[in-house]
């Protein structure tokens, strides 16, 4: 276990532990009892001291004392007289057939017992007597049909073996190691049935009088807007000529964004009728098709390359400060394993925070430059990350700094196996035990360069480095400098910089190789190289084997490592950078300020943990990825509650130290109303969409967009009218913003974008440019935030705006996947991604939209399997570059 | 006819050019000439960018020709007016498809014609300081100097809205945004030398992956490799330089870039650039003042009490007050270039100065950002390279004239043969 979080088992259990004692005492301080929240192993494996609810004489007790075997070194303990009972309940995540098993603890003063499950006597009855102290065998107890939900499992006290020994007088002991559910019935998997009708029979007879009555006017011969003339197209093979528009066409029609909201309106049977027949079409040419679009070879982003090199070496931890990982946290508290997101979590915001970032890690390494994010994308896509001189002599010297910095050796948690001279090495002179050092460098470098390359290396290659090796040997005598320099170079070289795949020549999508599949997984979940289970599957040659595959996805979704998801995916999905520079202005919104010294410290350093920290709790408890958007709970600190709670926070506080910079609880808490839950309301996002005086609608709306639906408006036009900056100045007009809004919108280009745009920003009216709520504005006007979402269901405000959302999952579920899966390719997505797409959509939702079900999907998607032949770019300038001008 | 100049304090060319600014470390006014002083000073080309348009009605002088008389937003040059000239009526072809300001600062000096589009659908083809440097670059150190001022802390925008520099479409010439770094990077030869083997090593690791790549994989690793050698050449001819750029004892800005004021802020990256210009480390070089777009606010210090949204200025410039604080903003960015200028002006460079040898190219993608118009783009030229560039005119084209004429033209001045450049149709006389 080699990330920074994981100093070792010990921290492991420390934490293990503070987790646990913060949600006894959450338990047990809560003033009304809600719902038993319990831990839910993704596994299966239901801890005795960790999953299970526990009452009575129920405790926990360590076993390192007695061997290593017990499974997270601990189990439960209950003692109790003859007849008692020790009542535990655990969870079942979903209904299906379950194998039970048992594997308790056997000791001279433990009992004999009767099981129940649910109330129901089993016919078992366990005997837990042995001379010693020791793990029993595992017992199976049965098969069982379980509904989701909690379920009781108790034992009773019937006595002992006559051999037995009284625990303190007169009771006897029991212990159990785990509970163990095998779920006999894995696929949950079935396909929804679309519940609308098709219109199978449709033609495009049927469809083309009502594009004449509702689209021709601006999409005909006499105007053309958008460059889309649809009186031109004029049959079905028309239309599926370019495959690019017939989708898009299909699209703003489904979602209602076509015709616009000025126009007639097209009613919903024909709105479905024709996108339905749109779509069919659609999906008919793309099975045809058999084009998928290539990748192109991408150079690490710092914060890969930080984790490949950090997970190469066994390194401590990150190698620089990286100011984009956000939350920082001392004691570990993300473990996807457990299923289990503690109710309190003690985290600082590394970015915004006061004495987060670290000055320095290793003396003398510094990250380079963060790639810029694609527009609507991320900054992982091949085809814009290129490299300059500039950046070659960075990466050059970064290798070399990491390697010879003082902290290293200690750092290493490989130092001895990898860079220490072998205790054996011939120390004659250099010259003549350069062979000989070669000889140990061999497997050393082999085993480096496989996992660096994410490939078994060949000879050609291993010989260079060794080659090197030697060269450095000689020039300084000493094992551990030559490593150490080659080493560096392997850092700087373009197999390590690069997710190289081998282009296949033919047209056809062709599979990956094992090796190429598991540095794709590796890259998409853990944003790092493959570690050595990964490899050593691939070596099996066995990893496109489905059920193999999908063992592989489950375990590193499960691992620590997958936290990069919340790092690198999450904070770029949600486009938070742009809260670092949000700046509510100081006398308006005086509380978003602290003053500590000279500096002021901004209250959207508390803000932009809240949304992180519910896509890693989503993550963990593997819920629906819909509680992204709507969820019941969310995660956060006492002030940040006080924040949305409270009609003038910190009001008693002045400006000096109003609010903690540092770490702090983020806790749980239960949310009531529609107005709070999911990323989109919260103060982070409310915030960083506003300008300084005002919020602004447009903004957001275009965030929603893009974001929640990712269906990104077209960049503004050349004229773009400004408004004022502060709604006082409209206000003072009698105004409120929708209405001066409104009458900035003169034309009809205007309008048609905007009714898309606007609706999503005005139901967001309600919270302030600072995140906080308001029925009305401050000069009393009212507030309109009513609206149409895909053209067919009003709302009025933000709960029935998301009651709409929640009404229509494959929305979401679509545009969250297409994130995804961009974000897992590096790559922009085309139109013939689109029937994979359909499959994970329909897919994931038949899975209650969990969010693992989500990424196995994507994982084991065609498009994630395959690569395919790279075209010339379309006539290419300048390739290779020329240096004088064209003659 | 060239004067030879007097020895000039650092501190006196910043007070004369009416700036509070602390005093930098670099020392830019040491006499000793580059290793080359027995030949002819070579010519060097540098870029000054703008970014967002200016205000258009007080940019254009009303009159035309030689003496004219500076407009507001010009009034700064006043100092060097001889030193300078105005060209106008120079337009770019606006292509459909991508953001007007992406595409301004990304494709201001692109060689493609409107018609040649990259994948990501951008006229971008290799840039004109690129091209420059494709010739000039054979003797100096370093190919090109690539600079920022972008004093933003979050990534708000795409790599399109951040540069000006490209070697091709696709291939970007990164800036450097961190004074401290452009500084080890061009002076400390410790830091060079050290990297050697390596290259050849991962070279080899390159050429091991050709056979297996497609065209556009290819085009990437051709990207790692091409930088491979650059920088390999960069540091045999560094250290060819070694005992020339160590004698002049030059020292770090002491203060971090994110925390400098401004103009100190641009003033110092104008310093690193100049500094590398006369000592011959390169013949080309660009500065980027800010990029586009970007709609996080920024504290312009002395010129305007609260942070201040460039971007929103320029679309808000119909109100009149905020016209007012935009061309205030634009007559400091003219300003700016005009200190470097007269920095320029200043240091000796055998017969004639620095800046007599050079053509320090003032501009924006945009003429005004608040409809984003890309016809009669903003463009000052200081220096006339050797004579070659008629100075202290208003040279105003026939309306629609490609800017490319004039780059093509530039493209000549700097050496490098061709009849074609974009959508040139014919160079603007210079002289």
């Amino acid at each position: 276990m080699n990330y920074d979080f994981c100093l070792g088992r010990r921290t492991a259990c420390v934490s293990f532990w503070a987790f646990l004692l913060a949600a006894v005492t959450l338990a047990q301080t809560e003033l009304h009892p809600r719902p038993i929240r319990l831990p839910t192993p993704q596994d299966g494996l239901y801890e005795g001291e960790f999953h299970l609810h526990r009452s009575g004489t129920s405790r926990v007790q360590g076993m390192r004392g007695f061997g290593t075997e017990w499974s997270r070194d601990h189990h439960l303990l209950w003692d109790g007289l003859p007849e008692e009972v020790c009542k535990l309940q655990f969870n079942v995540r979903h209904a299906s057939r379950y194998q039970l098993i048992l594997r308790c603890t056997t000791a001279p003063d433990y009992g004999r017992f009767a099981v129940r499950l649910d109330g129901k006597l089993l016919d078992h009855e366990i005997d837990l007597y042995t001379p010693g102290v020791e793990l029993a065998p595992p017992q199976t107890l049965g098969e069982f049909k379980l509904s989701a939900g909690i379920h009781a499992i108790n034992f009773q006290l019937l006595g002992a073996n006559p051999k037995a020994s009284f625990f303190r007088e007169d009771r006897y002991l029991l212990g159990l190691d785990y509970l163990k559910l095998v779920d006999l019935d894995p696929d949950h998997t079935t396909e929804i049935k679309s519940a609308v009708p098709r219109w199978q029979s449709s033609t495009f007879k049927d469809i083309q009088p009502l594009l004449a009555k509702h689209c021709y006017r601006c999409h005909g011969d006499d105007v053309t807007e958008g460059e889309l003339n649809l009186a031109q197209l004029s049959s079905k093979s028309e239309l599926v000529s370019d495959l690019d528009r017939l989708s898009k066409i299909a699209t703003a029609i489904a979602l209602g964004e076509m015709p616009p909201e000025d126009e007639p309106p097209l009613p919903v049977e024909h709105r479905q009728q024709i996108s339905f027949l749109l779509k069919d079409w659609l999906d008919e040419s793309l099975q045809a098709n058999t084009r998928l679009a290539n990748v192109v070879m991408r150079r690490l982003n710092r914060y890969e390359y930080n984790n490949a090199v950090r997970d190469l070496l066994n390194l401590k931890g990150d190698i620089y400060p990286l100011p984009e990982r956000v939350i920082r946290a001392e004691l570990p508290y993300y473990d996807p394993i457990s299923g289990f997101f503690p109710d309190a979590v003690l985290v600082g915001n590394r970015t915004l925070g006061k004495f987060q970032v670290e000055r320095q890690i290793l003396t003398g390494v510094v990250p380079f430059a963060i790639d810029l994010q694609a527009e609507h994308g991320f900054n992982n896509r091949g085809q814009e990350l290129s490299i300059s001189p500039l950046l070659l002599e960075t990466f050059v010297k970064l290798g070399r700094s990491i390697v010879s910095s003082p902290e290293f050796n200690a750092y290493c948690q490989d130092y001895a196996e990898v860079f220490a001279a072998p205790a054996d090495l011939d120390k004659k002179t250099p010259a003549e035990s350069g062979a000989n050092a070669e000889t140990f460098a061999h497997p050393r470098l082999q085993n480096l360069l496989s996992r660096a390359f994410r490939a078994p290396i060949d000879h050609e290659t291993l010989h260079r480095y060794l080659r090197y090796f030697g060269h450095e040997y000689r020039k300084t005598s000493s094992f551990s400098q030559a490593m150490k320099a080659t080493v560096a170079g392997m850092l700087a070289s373009p197999r390590f910089l690069y997710l190289v795949e081998k282009t296949p020549q033919k047209q056809q999508p062709t599979l990956l190789s094992d090796y190429e599949l598991a540095a794709r997984l590796a890259m998409f979940l853990w944003s790092s190289l493959p570690d050595k289970e990964l490899l050593d599957t691939a070596a099996t040659g066995k990893l496109h084997d489905p059920e193999i595959l999908h063992t592989q996805i489950r375990r590193m979704l499960w691992d620590r490592r997958s936290q990069a998801l919340s790092e690198n995916f999450a904070r770029q999905w949600l486009r938070l950078d742009q809260l670092i520079t949000a700046i509510p202005d100081k006398q308006r919104f005086p509380t978003y300020y602290s003053r500590i010294g000279c500096e002021y410290w901004k209250f959207g350093l508390q803000m932009m943990i809240e949304p992180l920290l519910l896509f890693e709790s989503v993550l963990v408890e593997d819920l629906s990825i819909q509680q992204l958007i709507d969820s019941d709970y969310s995660y956060r600190s006492d002030e940040l509650q006080t924040w949305y709670s409270s009609p003038a926070p910190f009001a008693e506080k002045g400006e000096n130290g109003r609010f903690n910079t540092g770490q702090q609880d983020f806790r749980r808490r239960a949310l009531n109303s529609p107005r709070e839950g999911g990323v989109i309301t919260t103060a982070a996002v409310m915030t960083m969409t506003s300008s300084p005086l005002r919020t602004s609608p447009i903004t957001r709306g275009s965030w929603v967009l893009s974001v929640i639906f990712n269906r990104p408006p077209d960049p503004p036009p050349d004229t773009v009218p400004e408004i004022e900056a502060d709604d006082d100045e409209i206000e003072a007009l009698g105004l409120t913003l929708r209405e001066r809004l409104k009458q900035h919108q003169t034309n009809a280009s205007c309008a048609a974008c905007h009714a898309k745009i606007d609706p999503l920003g005005f139901v967001l009216e309600n919270y302030d440019a600072v995140g906080r709520w308001r029925d009305t504005y401050r000069s009393g006007l009212k507030i309109d935030s009513s609206g149409t979402l895909f053209g067919e269901t009003e709302f009025t405000d933000i709960a029935s705006f998301k009651a709409a959302l929640q009404s229509r999952p494959e929305v979401f579920t679509r545009a969250f996947s297409e994130h995804l899966l961009a974000y897992a390719l590096g790559r922009k997505l085309q139109v013939t991604d689109k029937p994979a797409i359909d499959k994970m959509v329909r897919r994931t939702l038949a899975q209650d939209g969990r969010f693992s079900a989500l990424i196995v999907e994507i994982a084991m998607s065609h498009p994630f399997l395959h690569k395919a032949s790279q075209p010339a770019d379309q006539d290419l300038p300048d390739s290779p570059p020329s240096d004088v001008l064209e003659k | 006819m060239y004067l030879k100049r007097k020895r000039m304090s650092r501190r006196r060319v910043l007070q004369g050019a009416g700036a509070a600014l602390a005093l930098p470390l670099l020392d830019l006014m040491q006499t000793t000439v580059a290793s080359t002083a027995a030949q002819q000073p070579p010519k060097r080309a540098a870029f000054f960018y703008v970014p967002n348009g200016v205000v258009q009605s007080a940019w254009h002088p009303t009159e035309t020709g030689e003496g004219f008389a500076l407009s507001p937003t010009l009034e700064p040059l006043g100092k060097v007016r001889e030193k300078i000239s105005l060209y106008t009526h120079l337009d770019r072809v606006k292509v459909a498809g991508t953001d007007g300001h992406a595409q301004a600062s990304t494709c201001w000096l692109s060689s493609a014609a409107p018609d040649e589009l990259s994948p990501a659908g951008y006229p971008l083809k290799k840039t004109l300081d690129q091209i420059m440097a494709s010739v000039t670059g054979q003797h100096t150190a370093f190919r090109s100097l690539e600079l920022s001022c972008n004093p933003y802390q979050d990534n708000r925008e795409s790599v399109y809205f951040d540069n000006i520099s490209w070697y091709g479409h696709g291939h970007l010439a990164q800036s450097m945004r961190d004074p401290e770094q452009v500084f080890k990077r061009l002076f400390n030869v410790e830091e060079q030398a050290g990297q050697g083997s390596i290259l050849d090593l991962v070279l080899e690791d390159a050429q091991s992956l050709q056979q297996q790549l497609g065209r556009q994989d290819l085009r990437k690793l051709g990207e790692y490799m091409e930088s491979v050698r650059t920088v390999e050449q960069q540091i045999q001819r560094i250290r060819a330089r070694q005992t020339a750029v160590q004698n002049r004892g030059l020292s770090l800005p002491e203060e971090h870039w994110t925390t400098m004021r401004r103009d100190e802020y641009i003033q110092i990256m104008g310093d690193l650039m100049i500094l590398a210009l006369r000592t011959d480390l390169t013949r080309v070089a660009s500065l980027m003042v800010a990029p586009e777009r970007w709609g996080t606010p920024l504290l312009v210090h002395d010129l305007f009490k609260d942070p201040i949204v460039h971007h929103s200025m320029t679309h808000g410039q119909g109100n009149e007050n905020v016209r007012r604080d935009l061309e205030k903003l634009d007559r400091y960015h003219v300003q700016q270039f005009a200190h470097l200028v007269s920095k320029m002006d200043s240091i000796e460079d055998g017969e004639g100065s620095l800046l007599d040898h050079s053509m320090f190219v003032f501009g924006s993608g945009l003429s005004s950002g608040r409809t984003h118009v890309y016809s009669n783009l903003p463009i000052v030229i200081a220096g006339s390279a050797h004579g070659s560039i008629r100075l202290n005119q208003h040279h105003q084209s026939l309306p629609g004239t490609p800017v490319a004429n004039l780059w093509l033209a530039l493209a000549r001045s700097m050496g490098v043969p061709g009849e074609r450049y974009g959508d040139s149709t014919g160079a603007i006389s210079l002289s």
